[in-house]
C-alpha cells in the first residue's frame, strides 16, 4: 500500500522498508532510479538535509525477488509562515468579506480555518463560490459598538500559524471603484470635458448610504494630477482642460461618512473638442464664404448668469440676479 | 418723463447690484436646512471626539488606551441607549422615531459626560467642557428639527445628573469598573455619531425640500 510522508526542508529522513528487518537485503529506488548503497544503513534509507528536489516516489524492493515491499511518496516542504489576512466591506451595510494568502509557499498542501467572533457570538463565514481564499459574513446588526475578531489559522503536516484581525464595523468600509467611467468632449468648448460614471454595482444601497467621489485628471504629457472632490452626483464637467491635449481621467468612491476611499477606477482617455482646421480657398470661394460666414455669424452663446458653472456661491445669489434682471425688464417695459 | 426716471432708477439699481453686499436674500430655515446643519454638527463632533477620546483613554491608562482593546460587555446598567439596531428595523423607523432615538441618546450622553470623572489635567477638563457645549448644540439642533416637523420632544433625561449609579463608598478614580463604564460611554457615543450621519442622510431625503422665502432688503435707498 502507498504512503505519503511530509518532511521539512533540511531535515534528516530515515525510511524503513516496511516490515523488513534491518539486516535484510533491499534495493531502494527514487522515482524509478536505483539509489546508491552509500545512502543505506542496513535496509533503511537515510536522506540527510533534504531539499525540495528530493520530493518523489521512493520504493523498496526485496533483494533477490524484487518484490515491492514498501512505497512512499516523499513531499518536502516547510511549515506555514504567518498568513496575510484582509477584511473589507465593499457592500455596506450588507456585510463584509475576508481574504487571505500565504506570504511564501509551503510546497505541500495547506488547509485554512477562519473564525469570526463578534462579542460572545461566533459568526458563520460563508465560503466564496469562486475564490477559495475568501469568505463572506453577513451583518446581523448595524452600528455595533463591539469589535469583530477574525482569526485565520493555516495548517499543514509540518505545522500551523495564525493571525488575528480586530476591527470596528465602520473601519473596514471601502467601496469598489466607480464603474462605466465615460469622458466626452463638449462641442464648441475647447477647454471642457464631460465626465460621468456610475456607483459600483456591489454597493447595495446608495440611497441610504450615499457615496462621494474623487476625480483626478491630467494631460498625458504632464505628471501632475488635478483633483476634484464631489459630494454628490455622478458627473462632472472639467472646465480647465488644455486645448487639444489628450487627458487621462480616473474616479474613486467613498462612503460619505465612514471608511476609506476605493481604488481608482479604470482610466479613461479623452481630448477636448477642437475647431475643424480651415482649408485654403480660391478667390471665387472667398467671396462666397465671406457672404455665408456673415449670415451665419452668431454671437457666442451667452452663459446664463445662473449657470451652474459660473455661479460660485449659494443659490440665493443666483435668485437675486434673476430678480434683478426681471426688474430691469419690467422697468424697460414701462417706459 | 416719469417713466424715464423710473428707468434710470432701475438702471442705477442694477449697476449697483454687485456693489451692494447688503442686498440680502435670506431663506427661512426650513426643516431641510436644519437637518443639514444637524448632520454637519454630527460630523464635527465625530471629529472632535477622536481627539477627546484619545486624551481621555490615555488618562485612564492601559488597557483602555490600547487600540485592540476589545473587552466583553459586562451586564451593567446602560447609561446610554445603544445605537446598535437590526438593519430592517433601522430602515423602517419613522422620521419621528428616528429623531427621537437620536435626541434621547445624546441627551443621556450629555448628562453622563458632564458627570465624567475628569480629575486629569486642565487640558482634559477644558476639552471635555468644549465638547459638552458642542454636544448641547447638537441636542438643541435635533430638538429644532423635531419641532419644525411638528413632533413632540421625548421626555427629558432624569432630573438627577445622569451618570453611573452611585457606587458604595464613592467612585474612586482607580476603580476599574468605573473606567470600563467610561470606556463604553465613549464607544457608544462614537457609534451614535456614526449612526447619526446615516440617520440624517435618510431624513434629508425624506423630508420635503425647504420652503424658501425671499426677503430683499436693499439698504442705502
Amino acid at each position: 500500500e502507498s504512503h505519503i510522508q511530509y518532511e521539512r526542508v533540511g531535515a534528516d529522513v530515515t525510511m524503513k522498508c516496511g516490515s523488513m528487518d534491518w539486516d535484510s537485503a533491499v534495493t531502494w529506488t527514487a522515482n524509478g532510479t536505483d539509489i546508491d548503497e552509500s545512502h543505506l544503513n542496513g535496509s533503511y534509507l537515510i536522506l540527510k538535509n533534504v531539499d525540495l528536489t528530493q520530493s518523489g516516489q521512493y520504493s523498496c524492493y526485496e533483494g533477490s525477488s524484487w518484490h515491492l515491499k514498501y512505497q512512499t511518496y516523499l513531499r518536502v516542504g516547510v511549515p506555514p509562515k504567518e498568513p496575510v489576512l484582509m477584511c473589507r466591506s465593499n457592500n455596506y451595510p450588507k456585510g463584509f468579506y475576508c481574504s487571505w494568502h500565504l506570504p511564501t509557499p509551503t510546497y505541500i498542501p495547506n488547509s485554512f480555518n477562519i473564525s469570526v467572533i463578534h462579542g460572545t457570538r461566533e459568526m458563520v463565514c460563508e465560503k466564496d463560490v469562486f475564490l477559495k481564499n475568501r469568505c463572506h459574513i453577513r451583518y446581523l446588526q448595524l452600528f455595533s459598538t463591539v469589535k469583530y475578531k477574525v482569526t485565520l489559522t493555516v495548517t499543514n503536516a509540518l505545522g500551523k500559524s495564525s493571525t488575528t484581525l480586530t476591527f470596528d464595523e465602520f473601519a473596514i468600509v471601502k467601496p469598489d471603484p466607480p464603474e462605466s467611467v465615460v469622458a466626452k468632449p463638449v462641442p464648441n468648448n475647447p477647454r471642457r470635458l464631460e465626465v460621468s460614471w456610475q456607483n459600483p454595482s456591489s454597493w447595495p444601497d446608495p440611497e441610504s448610504f450615499p457615496l462621494k467621489f474623487f476625480l483626478r485628471y491630467r494631460p498625458l504629457i504632464l505628471d501632475q494630477w488635478q483633483h476634484v472632490e464631489l459630494s454628490d452626483g455622478t458627473s462632472h464637467t472639467i472646465t480647465d482642460a488644455y486645448a487639444g491635449k489628450e487627458y487621462i481621467i480616473q474616479v474613486a468612491a467613498k462612503d460619505n461618512d465612514i471608511g476609506t476611499w476605493s481604488d481608482w477606477s479604470v482610466a479613461v482617455h479623452a481630448t477636448p473638442w477642437t475647431e475643424e482646421p480651415k482649408h485654403l480657398t480660391t478667390e471665387a470661394q472667398i467671396t462666397e464664404t465671406t457672404s455665408t460666414s456673415t449670415s451665419s455669424f452668431m454671437p457666442p452663446p451667452t452663459t446664463k448668469i445662473c449657470d451652474k458653472g459660473a455661479v460660485v456661491g449659494s443659490g440665493a445669489v443666483a435668485v437675486c440676479w434673476t430678480a434683478g434682471l426681471v426688474l430691469a425688464a419690467y422697468g424697460i417695459l414701462f417706459i | 418723463g416719469d417713466s424715464w426716471g423710473i428707468f434710470t432708477f432701475l438702471c442705477a439699481a442694477l449697476c449697483n447690484l454687485p456693489a451692494l453686499p447688503a442686498l440680502n436674500c435670506t431663506e427661512e430655515l426650513g426643516p431641510g436646512r436644519s437637518i443639514q446643519k444637524t448632520y454637519d454638527l454630527t460630523r464635527y463632533l465625530e471629529h472632535q471626539l477622536r481627539t477627546l477620546a484619545g486624551t481621555y483613554l490615555n488618562y485612564l491608562g492601559p488597557p483602555f488606551n490600547e487600540p485592540d482593546f476589545n473587552p466583553p460587555r459586562l451586564a451593567r446598567a446602560e447609561r446610554v441607549p445603544s445605537a446598535t439596531v437590526d438593519l430592517d428595523l433601522w430602515r423602517g423607523l419613522t422620521d419621528n422615531a428616528r429623531l427621537a432615538a437620536n435626541y434621547r441618546a445624546y441627551s443621556r450622553v450629555l448628562c453622563s459626560l458632564r458627570a465624567l470623572d475628569a480629575q486629569g489635567t486642565a487640558e482634559l477638563r477644558h476639552r471635555l467642557g468644549h465638547f459638552c457645549s458642542s454636544l448641547q448644540g447638537l441636542v438643541l439642533s435635533i430638538a429644532g428639527v423635531m419641532s419644525s416637523l411638528g413632533y413632540p420632544l421625548p421626555a427629558g433625561p432624569p432630573a438627577s445628573p445622569g451618570g453611573a449609579p452611585a457606587q458604595p463608598g464613592g467612585a474612586a478614580p482607580n476603580d476599574f469598573l468605573k473606567k470600563m463604564d467610561d470606556f463604553w460611554l465613549l464607544k457608544e457615543l462614537q457609534t451614535w455619531l456614526w449612526r447619526s450621519a446615516k440617520d440624517f442622510n435618510r431624513l434629508k431625503k425624506k423630508v420635503p425640500p425647504a420652503v424658501v422665502t425671499l426677503r430683499m432688503e436693499a439698504r442705502g435707498f
